[in-house]
């Protein structure tokens, strides 16, 4: 038997033994403890060290409100840092390791800080390292010089640097009812709900539903509290409409009753089941909402109300009779409030000694005179405890006579002998959610406590809540809410009975004993009384204010326990009452929430990618692919030793002399369809397609409102009321959307229907001088000659069998054809193309030998249709119809966007024989010690073999006019600078002869 | 007009190769996944031969409705989203006045080619551009609501019905074609890379291709 | 925040695609007065309050949508197909709460 284990009595299953390690040391446990509960049964009290001062800590609570027992959970070679050890399930084989020391838990070399703390006070990294007015650490430098020294000192658990290899999840869920917390309220809200026949999630933290009814020692209808809860729990099993979720952090509330959950699904596992992720992200929408999230126990401000072995008193007796685990022989009690005295009857029951119970009202009532007496505990009514003794664990306490309404001490200290010091400073409702769901919470004098504001979503109150401690509101709370959330109506059954300690809710308004020596307010963050006086003397009014400076409520438990304390110590200070010192408003999460959580699904093999229907064909090819935003593309199709220029001039340079084939399928394509396309098109395009012939396509121009050019690409007229654009690869999207606006928005009365087509249709352009024959073996049903199919002409046919569309023309500059064909025959007539070509020479080409063709044409494409250039800026205003107004026509001549000395599409050749690089700018004077007066940049670059040099487009100042004038790429980056000649964009057949034929 | 926009308007000949479907290299029929106690979701291809997309002109939809009743002979239930399948032919409302309208067979454009007059509105073949998606079984809805954020219960989602949504950047238009089984229509580029993370989903409840 | 689409019901806003202040008034296509297309493609109204929007359910149905959205709360007070002959199509209110 482990030194705190009882005999009998908590809800483990003392007929397993689980075996884990805590700081290298192997430890036994129960199934059902905890990590905290199974390390206090077996004699452990020191279980951290506190972030500023290294002081050594114990266990303050039982639950998900733990400051102090931080611990990091190794799996493998990840880490998890900062899990309070009240939520560690225990499992056979888990390995956990304190935090904040070194280099071990009971001898830390930083603990001196204790002595220098006068120097760690509130602000003190403001006020320390803001640095010298001049020198070499003025300003920040100082604080940046400090810091990795500081950084290593402080902080809390450290983050591992191995990837995390588990998986995570997210589910989308919906309900009538979401039950947050499964206490007696949380149960009877889902029973009344499910009743009624609606869906009904109900959530719950931990890993058993019933919430204090496990630990409470109640009885409900005649059974103790935690098997009535148990009872109710099971019912719902097996209930379509009940969902349960255990280990479940309702940790968000948003907008529109959107509540964001964390389940934590194979944490306690030894080995999770295949494909099981390790937490599930819930993001539930319901109808309504009963919060019965319970309430908090607050500590008592005191003198040494950190030290190992004082902790909160329910906490104590939720370990004693949930866990069957004592955390001390001799305890002391030093309450505000008669919940305590509960607690000390329990304690007593499960075999410890209550030496004392410390109150600090001087009137008790008989009914806790009667408790007291239970518990055979001597009380001290009208004391406090005014310091506590010890080490790394709890000796003693001293107490003074104490006047609860001037706050002063008097009379002898007297010493008790203890091991175990329990505080209760009154009881604060979980108020985090409604807080987030928007509103304001509201002071209850008589509460001491800060309760629930009225709602501004869809939710309920139940339980302690709202303020209703006791388990019989709790009961009767919780059911009303149920039925009213699932829209029942109140009928008279028979509700639960409950048998429970006597107790009046209200506290004494007493929330710190001023005594000598640090009394900790926030036990996370070590701030004092002291330092919270200390902000308001340096002038911090404001609670959020008061927050920041002191960071008090800011650490991972974001001040669950410490902010009340904190308020009404600042209020003291301020002079003034509590609700006129505010409350912070509290954000999620309400609880740690893990990244991966956040990103489930949606990284690594899971992002989504698009491919084309030659995909396959691609890769099995030798295509080294390129990521073009969510497509897949052929970069080059290198050849054994080849690099990627080698590559992509020999692709380019063979295109030109017999013929090229390149997949055009991610191309947007959008169905433009109805009796007023045509006239639609011509609003949309900057120049006319209602004369475009069936069976022609047309280049085709868009503005943006503003007059800035948006898009290019061919249209094609399939029947008189028949289009299909295309646009470039990446603003398909965009440009469907400009689409649906205008025809839903601003022309609903045009009949026009636009539709996605990107993917019916696989694309081949094959170009080059033997294009054309190619084609002609290939192709049946229909010539392929220049009558029947001229330039921009489109025609029908087969290939392989297979019905294609092909258009004649060309972005290569050479003789090409953009063959079509349903998606799914995309790699059959691919082949035949590609077989028809063997005898011609044709060769697969990628991006880069499309880019370097097209830069040698002096194309245009997303990189100079920049969201900045206008269509004049490229040379496209042969495009700019005057017959008829379009989308941007009326912007477009505004005197900015016709300005001479705009930036314009330029050719430049490299005068040093070597690449210009992407993005570079071109200056006037080459300066490379201090690059300035940038003409404008580079927008793409390739070795022409067509040329034979390194040239590149550029959108530079004026462009045109110095056409023939030298001057520099200025690239500091890349450290690239070197002459160039600037030339019109057109360098390679400016006429079109090739590609006309 | 319309049947230009289908591949297939030279008349659906015979000696037609299959459409090659894009999720072949990541379909491996058999039970997958965590199994071992059954498998909970079946995933397959349907692999329809016609995928059309039928839009009225605003103030047509009835005509539109009833001309689909006369070639598929599915009657179209009231209201947004309505939809009514017969195993070989399914149709459903993904967005005001359109409809998407699947058959086994192939040529279904044909069929409709003289119903959907101009006046009435258009009709656009997506055969190969879409890709049909068929899971089934217990866990459907669970596997599908970790992508979707649209909820799959059958009041909310009855027999039938059709909906269209999203997840991430892949667009999905849903019908329910029995209590536990959903068709899902995915642009054909994105369907690997769509139903490799929906095996991935799948795995905790165990399922089957087939 | 939850848009209720008239066609597909109440729908997450990451299905959904700002498409601006749906109290522009585009000029009629071939106008030559520059403040009003000034106005037209610039000039927004910033409301701290109600604020007429348009937004594309552009991750469902594609529908554009008229919607009334309080710029302070979040709250949706109406949200409407923004072409008014698809009354017919229409299968959900908006609810007064977002």
């Amino acid at each position: 038997m482990s030194p705190r284990r009882t005999e009998t009595g908590g809800r483990i299953d003392r007929l397993r033994t689980i075996r884990f390690t805590f700081d290298g040391a192997s430890y036994t446990g129960h199934a059902g403890d905890t990590l905290a509960s199974a390390l206090l049964a077996s004699g452990v009290t020191l279980f951290g060290r506190s972030f500023k001062y290294h002081r050594p800590r114990g266990l303050l609570t039982a639950g998900v409100e733990e400051p102090n027992a931080l611990v990091t959970v190794l799996r493998g070679e990840v880490r998890e840092p900062n899990i309070p050890a009240t939520m560690v399930e225990i499992y056979d084989g888990l390995t956990a390791v304190s935090q904040n020391r070194f280099p071990s838990l009971a001898w830390d070399v930083s603990a001196v800080n204790q002595l220098g703390g006068k120097l760690l006070s509130a602000g003190f990294y403001y006020k320390t390292f803001m640095g010298p007015a001049i020198g070499p650490l003025k300003g920040t430098r100082f604080w940046m010089f400090c810091e990795h020294f500081i950084r290593r000192a402080a902080g809390l658990g450290r983050a591992g640097l191995a990837p995390d290899t588990a998986r995570y999840g997210r589910m989308n869920a919906f309900c009538d009812v979401l039950v947050v917390g499964s206490g007696p309220a949380g149960l009877m809200a889902a029973k009344a709900a499910a009743d009624q026949g609606a869906r009904v999630i109900l959530a719950e933290l931990e890993p058993h539903f019933g919430g204090s009814a496990n630990w409470s020692g109640e009885t409900i209808d005649g059974m103790p509290a935690a098997d009535w809860a148990a009872r109710t729990a099971g019912q719902f099993e097996g209930h379509d409409n009940v969902r349960l979720l255990p280990r479940t952090t309702v940790w968000g509330y948003y907008d529109g009753n959107t509540l964001a959950a964390l389940e934590r699904v194979t944490d306690h596992k030894e080995i999770p089941g295949r494909g099981e992720p390790r937490h599930r992200y819930w993001a539930i929408r319901a109808k309504s909402v009963v919060l019965a999230t319970g309430s908090f126990e607050r500590p008592l401000v005191f003198p040494g109300n950190d030290r190992p072995g004082v902790m909160l008193a329910h906490a104590a007796e939720r370990y004693a009779n949930e866990y069957g685990v004592l955390p001390g022989e001799r305890i002391a009690l030093f309450t505000n409030n008669d919940s305590a005295y509960r607690s000390a009857v329990a304690l007593k029951k499960a075999g410890a000694a209550i030496v004392a119970i410390i109150d600090v009202r001087p009137e008790l009532s008989s009914e806790m005179r009667k408790l007291a007496t239970k518990a055979e505990a001597e009380i001290f009514s009208g004391h406090a405890v005014v310091a506590t003794e010890g080490g790394k664990a709890l000796s003693g306490i001293k107490l003074q006579r104490f006047d609860m309404t001037s706050g002063a001490l008097s009379g002898e200290a007297r010493s008790v002998h203890a091991d175990c010091l329990l505080m209760s400073g009154g009881w604060s409702p979980t108020i985090h959610l409604a807080s987030q769901a928007g509103a304001r919470a509201v002071w209850d004098a008589a509460r001491q406590a800060f309760l629930p504001p009225k709602p501004t979503q869809r939710w309920i109150g139940a339980g302690a809540f709202t303020g209703s401690f006791s388990t019989t509101e709790a009961i009767a709370e919780g059911r009303a809410a149920g039925l009213s959330a699932a829209g029942g109506t109140n009928t008279q059954s028979t509700v639960p009975v409950v048998e429970a300690a006597p107790g009046d809710p209200d506290p004494a308004p007493v929330f710190e004993i001023k005594a000598s020596g640090k009394s900790f307010v926030d036990f996370q963050h070590d701030v004092t009384a002291e330092d919270v006086r200390l902000a308001h003397r340096e002038g911090f009014v404001s609670v959020e204010h008061l927050k920041r400076y002191t960071t008090l409520g800011m650490a991972t438990d974001q001040g669950k326990s410490s902010n009340i304390p904190g308020l009404a110590i600042m209020a003291e200070a301020l002079g003034k009452p509590i609700p006129e010192v505010g409350t912070t408003r509290f954000r999620p999460p309400f609880t740690a929430v893990s990244i991966g959580s956040l990103a489930a699904e949606r990284f690594g093999d899971l992002k989504p990618e698009r491919l084309t229907p030659m995909h396959d064909w691609h890769v099995a090819n030798g295509a080294t692919m390129y990521s073009a935003g969510l497509w897949y593309r052929p970069m080059i199709y290198g050849l054994a030793g080849e690099t990627i220029e080698q590559a992509y001039v020999r692709e380019a340079k063979a295109t030109r002399e017999s013929a090229g084939i390149v997949d055009v399928s991610t191309l947007g394509k959008i169905a433009v369809q109805g009796p007023d396309a045509a006239e639609f098109l011509d609003r949309v395009y900057t120049n006319m397609f209602s004369t475009l012939p069936v069976g022609k396509a047309r280049y085709g121009l868009m503005l943006r409102e503003d007059g800035i050019a948006f898009d290019d690409g061919t249209t094609w007229r399939l029947g008189e009321q028949d289009f299909l654009m295309t646009t470039t690869t990446a603003n398909a999207g965009k440009v469907m959307q400009h689409l649906e606006y205008f025809l839903d928005v601003i022309w609903p009365e045009l009949k026009v229907h636009v539709t996605s087509v990107t993917d019916q249709w696989a694309g081949a352009a094959i170009g080059g001088p033997k294009a054309r024959a190619i084609l002609a073996t290939c192709v049946t049903g229909t010539a392929v000659d220049n009558a029947a199919l001229p330039f921009m002409g489109i025609v029908h046919g087969k290939v392989a069998g297979v019905p294609v569309m092909i258009c004649r023309l060309s972005f290569s500059g050479e003789m090409a054809f953009e063959v079509y064909c349903g998606a799914g025959y995309g790699t059959h007539v691919w082949e035949a193309l590609i077989d028809a070509g063997k005898p011609f020479g044709l060769v697969t080409y990628g991006l880069e030998a499309l880019g370097t063709l097209r830069i040698e044409k002096g194309h245009v494409t997303g990189a100079e249709i920049d969201g900045r250039t206008t269509a004049r800026d490229l040379h496209l205003d042969w495009m700019l119809s005057k017959k008829k107004p379009f989308i941007g026509s009326a912007m477009m001549d505004r005197e900015g966007l016709i300005a001479p000395d705009r930036l314009q599409l330029v050719g430049l050749i490299s005068l040093d024989n070597r690449p210009p690089s992407g993005g570079a700018h071109v200056v006037e004077q080459l300066d490379e010690a201090n690059p300035h007066d940038s003409i404008g940049h580079i927008t793409a670059c390739c070795y022409s073999p067509a040329l034979g040099k390194y040239i590149a487009l550029a959108l530079v100042k004026g462009g045109k006019q110095r056409h023939g004038t030298r001057a520099y790429v200025s690239d500091p980056l890349r450290n690239r600078f070197g002459p160039i000649e600037i030339v019109s964009n057109h360098f390679f057949d400016p006429d079109g002869s090739r590609m006309h034929g | 007009m319309a049947e230009r926009q289908s591949p297939e308007r030279q008349s659906p000949e015979r000696q037609l190769p299959e459409h090659l479907s894009p999720l072949e290299p990541a379909l491996h029929p058999g039970s997958h996944g965590n199994f071992e106690h059954g498998v909970d979701v079946i995933l397959s291809e349907t692999k329809p031969g016609s995928i059309l997309q039928l839009a009225a002109w605003p103030g047509e939809e009835k005509q539109l409705i009833s001309g689909i009743r006369t070639v598929t002979g599915l009657t179209l239930p009231d209201g947004a989203g309505g939809g009514s399948t017969n195993g070989v032919r399914s149709v459903f409302g993904f967005a005001p006045g359109k409809f998407t309208v699947v058959d086994e067979a192939e040529g279904l454009a044909l069929a409709f080619a003289d119903v959907v007059t101009p006046a009435i509105g258009t009709l656009t073949d997506l055969s190969h551009g879409r890709t049909a998606i068929r899971i089934a079984g217990p866990k459907a809805e669970w596997v599908l609501a970790k992508f979707f954020a649209i909820d799959f219960a059958l009041p909310a989602f009855p027999l039938g019905a059709g909906r269209s949504t999203n997840h991430h950047d892949i667009f999905a238009q849903i019908q329910r074609t029995g209590a536990d089984q959903f068709d899902i229509y995915v642009f054909r580029s994105f369907a690997r890379s769509f139903w490799k993370a929906l095996c991935h989903a799948s795995e905790e409840v165990g399922y089957e291709v087939q | 925040m939850l848009i209720t689409c008239p066609y597909c019901g109440p729908r997450d806003v990451i299905e959904f695609t700002y498409q601006g202040d749906g109290n522009r008034q585009r000029p009629q296509p071939a106008s030559q007065d520059l403040d009003a297309w000034n106005a037209y493609v610039y000039e927004r109204l910033n409301p701290a309050g109600d604020h007429n929007e348009i937004w594309q359910h552009s991750g469902g149905c594609r529908a554009h949508l008229k919607v009334v959205r309080n710029t302070l709360t979040h709250e949706i007070s109406s949200a409407a197909f923004a072409r008014g002959d698809h009354k017919s199509g229409a299968r959900h209110k908006a609810e007064g709460k977002s």
